[in-house]
């Protein structure tokens, strides 16, 4: 009798260092296609200004919030054969459910209005992106929902480790000189996310291995991450078409 | 049609320079020393390097005369003479002069007659173009043989009198970084359609360049994102505006590292390398703080080299640009051991806006 797999296994499975692989290459093609955006263009090359970062929250803010929705509806469709990854994304869709409350906050922060970071509505992207991640978690055990996760994840360090402190430099320039030291208060979303990412990516690496058995799941995760990664870049496609 | 490198060659100007001795060299800028050089030289664990200048900023040898030497020296171990070689390919980051080509400087002071003729314009991985070029005449059957030489004179732009010029009384980061990195000299490749003796084959050679997703990251021409050297009035303009020195974005320059991994993970991919099936490594990272983090992101990724499979000479004879994995490919076959059936692993990434040259080599006896 073979023997459950366990969270717990360290050393990858074959299949999970191949969907590991995969997951890596699918990254590094997502930073390109990030790369070749106009706004995050304009971050990378120092012409980022505070309208663009007030812009972005914006349109980040609805799928910040529809991302612990479709957290604990992954959560709740697997049954209970997989109820060792059901725990680990129910403590996933916990510790993030709320960080919306922060992006809205440094939105504000960042001299923005209340009333219209709560009326903005979801861009073509997000609507594209929470439509189809509804639709993965809605499926029983959804293990592919393991590459949205993976993608999600690495956005976050993203921000933290290189996004936060472009936008920092650019706000600072924009802010009068008496208010150059609130540019750190308006990108906690950026840096907080990030920090907690760390711990979720280590996660992420031991249920790779664990939800891995056939060829079919590696490609499955390989398939879902790939799409959160072309409709992520339209979200952030669309932030200019306003 | 299959090919080999039969023979290499390398030329590093002057004798070694060690670290307390380069800034004697290149000059004090306004007369005080750098606090930057200890940590940047810290970081890459350069330890000697070489310069074909002097301390009073003489050019001792130019650089198509270097790239003449390592031409030399490669054809010199080889038994093919200046009249058979049917091609010449060279490549450098700046030639002694901005034109003509920098292949027909180098043609002429070889005296090489009625070859034909190809210059790869570039940085790091321009080198491993003009070999990509050569190698596809070759194995095309266009020529049975030819030079490939690789060749860097950077230390002209790290003269003190050059951050001098500028406007601004301090040197910022990214324009002092490579004057730690980057040093001169020059290699050569013979290539041919016959294995002679012991020698490589070249199985392949593939590059992945990135500039559509990513901004500069290395660059002599541009200060600020409008102008770019030859729109001022002046070169004199030019240069007190600080256009003319080499910089280094160095918040992107991780990249590089995620860039390289992503394109061996494409080789494994597409079948191209096992990784069981590499015996030596020869990969042009530009600084040992680099050599840590590639190997990190092979473990993470699962394909790990071994660390005693690497082999490099970087820490002994400098950052040599797009000349590197020539001096290094040269050194190698000279010094190390190695058997007939070994599999060679060549990296090239380059970080002027990211491109990544592999190529797979097998030792092959005739």
């Amino acid at each position: 009798m073979t023997s459950q797999p366990s969270l717990s296994d360290k050393a990858l499975t074959p299949l999970g260092q191949q969907c590991l692989q995969g997951l890596m290459r699918e990254w590094f093609q997502f930073e390109r296609a990030l790369g070749r955006i106009p706004i995050i263009q304009r971050l990378q090359q120092s012409q980022f200004t505070l309208e663009d970062y007030q812009k972005l929250l914006l349109n980040l803010r609805q799928q910040v919030i529809e991302g612990s929705r479709w957290i604990t509806r992954t959560a709740s469709s697997f049954d209970r054969t997989f109820a060792d990854i059901r725990s680990e994304v129910i403590g996933h869709a916990q510790e993030e459910h709320r960080d919306y409350e922060i992006l809205e906050q440094d939105y504000i922060n960042s001299g923005g209005q209340p009333e219209d970071i709560n009326n903005y509505p979801r861009n073509a992207g997000s609507e594209a992106l929470h439509g189809f991640l509804m639709y993965r978690a809605s499926q029983s055990n959804p293990v592919d929902m393991i590459g949205a996760m993976w993608m999600i994840e690495g956005l976050g360090e993203k921000m933290a480790n290189d996004w936060a402190e472009l936008v920092e430099a650019c706000l600072t320039k924009a802010f009068a000189k008496s208010e150059e030291h609130m540019a750190q208060h308006c990108t906690r979303f950026m840096r907080y996310h990030g920090a907690n990412d760390d711990h979720h990516m280590e996660k992420l690496y031991k249920m790779i291995d664990r939800v891995c058995q056939t060829d079919a799941d590696v490609q499955n995760i390989l398939r879902t991450a790939r799409v959160v990664g072309r409709l992520y870049a339209l979200q952030l496609e669309e932030v200019d078409y306003e | 049609m299959s090919v080999y490198i039969t023979s290499t060659g390398h030329c590093l100007p002057g004798n070694p320079v060690n670290n307390d001795e380069i800034e004697n060299i290149l000059g004090f800028v306004h007369g005080k020393p750098s606090r930057l050089k200890k940590k940047i030289l810290q970081s890459n664990g350069i330890k000697t390097r070489h310069y074909a200048i002097n301390r009073d900023h003489e050019t001792l040898i130019s650089n198509s005369d270097m790239a003449a030497f390592a031409g030399d020296d490669c054809l010199q171990s080889s038994m093919v003479s200046k009249r058979q070689l049917g091609m010449l390919s060279v490549a450098t980051s700046q030639g002694d002069l901005v034109l003509p080509g920098f292949g027909s400087m180098v043609q002429a002071a070889l005296k090489l007659p009625d070859i034909e003729l190809n210059t790869a314009h570039g940085i790091c991985s321009s080198g491993m173009m003009a070999l990509k070029t050569a190698y596809m005449a070759v194995a095309l059957g266009e020529h049975n043989n030819a030079l490939v030489v690789a060749s860097e004179l950077a230390s002209r732009l790290f003269k003190a009198s050059r951050y001098e010029a500028t406007l601004s009384n301090k040197v910022d980061f990214n324009a002092e970084f490579l004057r730690w990195m980057l040093s001169d000299g020059a290699g050569a490749f013979l290539l041919q359609n016959q294995p002679v003796g012991r020698c490589f084959k070249i199985e392949w050679i593939q590059g992945f360049s990135h500039a559509d997703a990513y901004p500069v990251c290395m660059s002599v021409g541009q200060n600020d994102a409008d102008k770019t050297w030859q729109d001022y009035s002046t070169y004199q303009e030019a240069e007190a505006a600080g256009a003319l020195l080499i910089r280094q974005d160095v918040r992107l320059l991780d990249n590089i590292v995620k860039l390289g991994v992503d394109g061996f993970l494409r080789l494994l991919e597409k079948g191209k390398i096992q990784v069981g099936e590499i015996d030596h490594v020869l990969c042009h990272y530009s600084s040992d703080y680099f050599r840590g983090k590639i190997f990190s992101l092979m473990e993470k990724a699962g394909v790990a080299i071994p660390e005693e499979k690497w082999y490099t000479n970087l820490y002994e004879r400098g950052n040599t640009g797009c000349a590197s994995i020539f001096i290094m490919l040269d050194e190698f076959a000279k010094t190390q051991h190695y058997s007939v059936g070994d599999t060679i692993i060549c990296m090239v990434p380059e970080s002027g806006r990211f491109n990544n040259v592999y190529m797979r080599l097998t030792v092959v006896e005739s």
